[in-house]
Formats: C-alpha cells, structure tokens, sequence
C-alpha cells in the first residue's frame, strides 16, 4: 500500500469505552437517512445514526465491521468521530450468543401483557441482536471466512 | 491510682475508635476503586461528546438555521437554576464545605436569583442559610447506570425551555487524583462557548481533548479549513431535528460524568480523611500510653516511698 494515500481518523466511542481508534481509507455509517460511505476530504456532515453496521477499510487492505445501536456521528475533514450507545467489533462476537439472545428477546414479544414501552425495549433489542449477527456475517463475507 | 485508671479508660476508647476509622478507610478505598474504574470508563465518551456540542454551539452564533433554543444565549438573565452534587454522608473531610464554598462564591459574583437543585443530602445545609432550594434528588450510593441522573437531565432542560431559568449551572467536584479533587462550577445551559472559561471546564481532564475555547477554534482551523475556504457542516436528515436529539441527550451524558466525577472525589475525600483520622488515633494511643506509664511509675514510686518512711518509723 502506497503511504501517500489519503486517510480518515476515525473514532467510535461508547459511554462504556473506546472501541476502535484508527487511521482508515474509507468508513460506511448507517444514518437515519440511509447508509453513507465516507471517504476522505468529505464534506462535514452531523447526523443520526440507525441501528445497524459500520464497515471499515484500513490502511493495511483489512476489513473491519462494527454493530451499533443508536447515537450520532460527526464527521469532519479526514477526521470521524462517532458517539455510540453500545458498539460491538464483529471480531468480538460471538455468533451462537447472539442467536441465543435474539430468540430470547423474540419469545419476548409474544407475551401477552407488556405495555409499549416495553414492546418498545424488545424491539429495540431484537434490532441490536440482528445488526450484531449481520456484522458477524458481513465480517466473515469479507474475510472469506466460512 | 485513680489517675492511671482514668488513663487506660481513654486509651481504650481511642483504639476503638482508630478501629472504625480503619473500616471506614478501607470501605471507601474499595468504593473509591469501583468509582474511579467508572469515571475514567465513560470519561472520553463525555469529553468528546461536550466538544462536539462545544463546536456545534459555535457554530450555532453564525448561521440561522442552526438557531436552537438549547444553544441560543437569552439576552437577559433573570433566574439561575443550579444543580449542586454533594454526598449523602460527612466524615469526608472537607468535601462538602469545598464545593458549597464554590457555589455561594459564584452566586455572590452573579448577584442574579439562584434557585439550587440539591443532588445528595449535605447541600441541604444552604437551605438555613437563606438559599432557595427548588428541588431535591436522592442521590444512590452506587450509581449503576445513567437512568440515575436522566430525570434530572430532563428536568433542567424542560425548565430551560420553559423560561423558569434562563441559565443552567452545574456544581460538582472533578477528580483529578487519588489526593486532589477540585470543585467546579460549569454552565450547561445554554451551551455557550464564549461563557466564561471558569465554567467551560472539562468534566474531568484527558489529553486528547480539550474544550477551551482556543482549543475548539483550532480544531475548526485543523478540521474544516482547506485554505481560504471553510466548510460549512451538512445534517441529516436537518438541522433542527439532529440537534434537537444530539444537545439534550450530551446534557444527560455530561450530568452523568459530573456525577460520577463527584461520586469518586467523595470516596477519595473520605479514605483521606478516615486516614488522616486513624493516623491521628495512632498517635494519641502511643502518647497516652507514655502518660499512663508515666503516672504508674510515679504510683510505684509513692508506694515504695511510703512503705519505706513505715518501715523506717517502725525501726
């Protein structure tokens, strides 16, 4: 890889800790309004983010993908900071977990006398469960691992 | 005799008492742990969060689509809320007396109506003393997560909004280190970055961010500068609605932090002080067991003086 190729410093930060702090050519965001892919010298943009999964491409060629539930992002010249609620590496996961938790909060959902906050939360949950099983399979896609 | 009696009496109590200042110290050495563990954890997240809204605030001042109530300064200011952090318990050295001192400096300096908002029992002390208390939270021993402090987030931003106050301040104590904590008063409302430095503190210190207002300028020059020409920022899907979710959900995380920057102070005050408390035990044990020898050697003495004039007077 030529080194005068131009990079983003790029930041995801959850209240629990610094997930990933890196240099990388190319970062895919999902927004409120749509998947972004930013490259370098994008314009500075602040925006929502959905539930769901953020792809990377490092300097070293790699591919890192990341799950994250809620928060925003802000995006400056060559330079993303992203302050989720809960994010998760793909590398961390752990597939069978995640099957396990997104039966549970499913199960959940058929219950009978929850209220909407509640059917709310379960929802919630279940996306979380989903984006995270996405990313393990988007990670494994990438990396050509079966 | 009396005397050495009344001696050991004394000694006896100081060492029960060097006994529960011991507990006290290591209790709050292992509460102060799991507090500084928590503090540090969420302390980037709300670094980075208040130098995002920092930004945002100054950028706010020039375009007009970016005017939100949240971040616009009110041209007079008629009434102050002030939300004070204080522990539930004393024996924390001088902890409470610090930050309160720094309140009641702040609101003489202003000389504006101030309304407190108490968080912990020992801010109650105000109230005697002529002070409006407008509200008071219990305040947990243990803060688990930041549902704690969201209620009272979401009541000065409403009050904020509603006109009651046209400022919100913050008073808490910042951990610095094991030994040093430093009480601060921070506006939070409205998010203003030309606000006095005094209250443009950082919740907590990190080297990789900075929110003086230098700092933030820079980093516009770093970040959004390519020679002449300044970027202006994009939101999506608008202005309004990006900050009307992004500014109050930073204000819960910033009382969040305060809370646990104050928590983790409150712990490292009382494990000095219980310290300080146990060494001064130790040194008054050792001194009065030098008196209690002291005055029964001088017992002996008399003894052995008067048995001896006897047996003298008998010969």
């Amino acid at each position: 890889m030529s080194t005068d190729k131009k990079t983003i410093k790029f930041e995801i930060v959850t209240p629990e800790r610094i997930v990933l702090k890196e240099e990388v050519l190319q970062a895919s965001v999902p927004t409120q309004s749509g998947e972004i892919t930013v490259l370098p010298d994008h314009i500075p943009l602040v925006a929502i983010l959905r539930t769901g999964v953020i792809e990377l491409k490092k300097i070293s060629g790699e591919n890192e993908v990341i799950s994250v539930s809620g928060g925003f992002v802000e995006v400056m010249k060559n330079k993303i900071v992203i302050l989720a609620d809960t994010a998760e590496l793909a590398v961390e996961l752990d597939e069978a977990r995640i099957e396990e938790a997104k039966k549970k909060a499913e199960e959940m959902k058929k219950w009978k006398d929850i209220d909407a906050a509640q059917f709310a939360e379960i929802s919630g949950l279940i996306e979380k469960q989903l984006a995270r099983s996405k990313a393990v399979k988007r990670w494994r896609n990438l990396n050509n691992i079966k | 005799m009396a005397k050495t009696k009344e001696i050991s009496r004394r000694i006896k109590s100081v060492s029960n008492t060097k006994k529960i200042t011991k507990a006290m110290e290591m209790v709050a050495a292992a509460k102060m742990r799991k507090a500084v563990e928590a503090v540090l954890k969420t302390r980037t997240y709300a670094n980075l969060s208040w130098e995002t809204v920092l930004h945002l605030a100054k950028l706010a001042e020039k375009r007009d689509e970016m005017s939100h109530p949240l971040l616009t300064k009110r041209k007079e200011v008629k009434k102050v809320g002030l939300i004070l952090i204080s522990s539930n318990r004393g024996l924390c050295g001088g902890f409470n007396a610090a930050v309160i001192s720094k309140v009641k400096e702040s609101i003489k300096k202003h000389d504006v109506d101030t309304e407190i908002v108490l968080v912990g029992r020992k801010g109650g002390i105000l109230a005697p003393q002529g002070y409006h208390i407008a509200a008071e939270f219990e305040k947990a021993d243990l803060v688990l997560s930041a549902a704690e402090t969201n209620p009272i987030a979401r009541m000065a931003t409403a009050e904020y909004l509603s006109g009651k106050y046209d400022k919100i301040m913050l008073a808490y104590t910042d951990f610095i280190s094991g030994v040093k904590q430093e009480p601060r008063v921070k506006q939070l409302l409205p998010v203003d970055i030309s606000a006095e430095d005094q209250y443009l503190g950082v919740v907590g210190k990190d080297e990789a961010v900075g929110t003086s207002k230098e700092y933030i300028e820079e980093k516009e020059k770093k970040h959004l500068q390519s020679g002449e020409f300044i970027y202006e920022y994009a939101f999506e899907p608008s202005a309004n609605e990006v900050l009307d979710r992004i500014v109050p959900r930073l204000i819960e995380v910033q009382l969040y932090q305060a809370l646990l920057e104050s928590n983790a102070s409150e712990h490292s005050a009382r494990m000095t002080a219980m310290h300080q408390a146990t060494e001064a035990a130790s040194d008054m044990v050792s001194e009065l067991t030098l008196f209690y020898n002291k005055a029964r050697q001088a017992s002996i003495t008399a003894e052995i003086a008067e048995i001896s004039a006897g047996a003298n007077a008998l010969a």
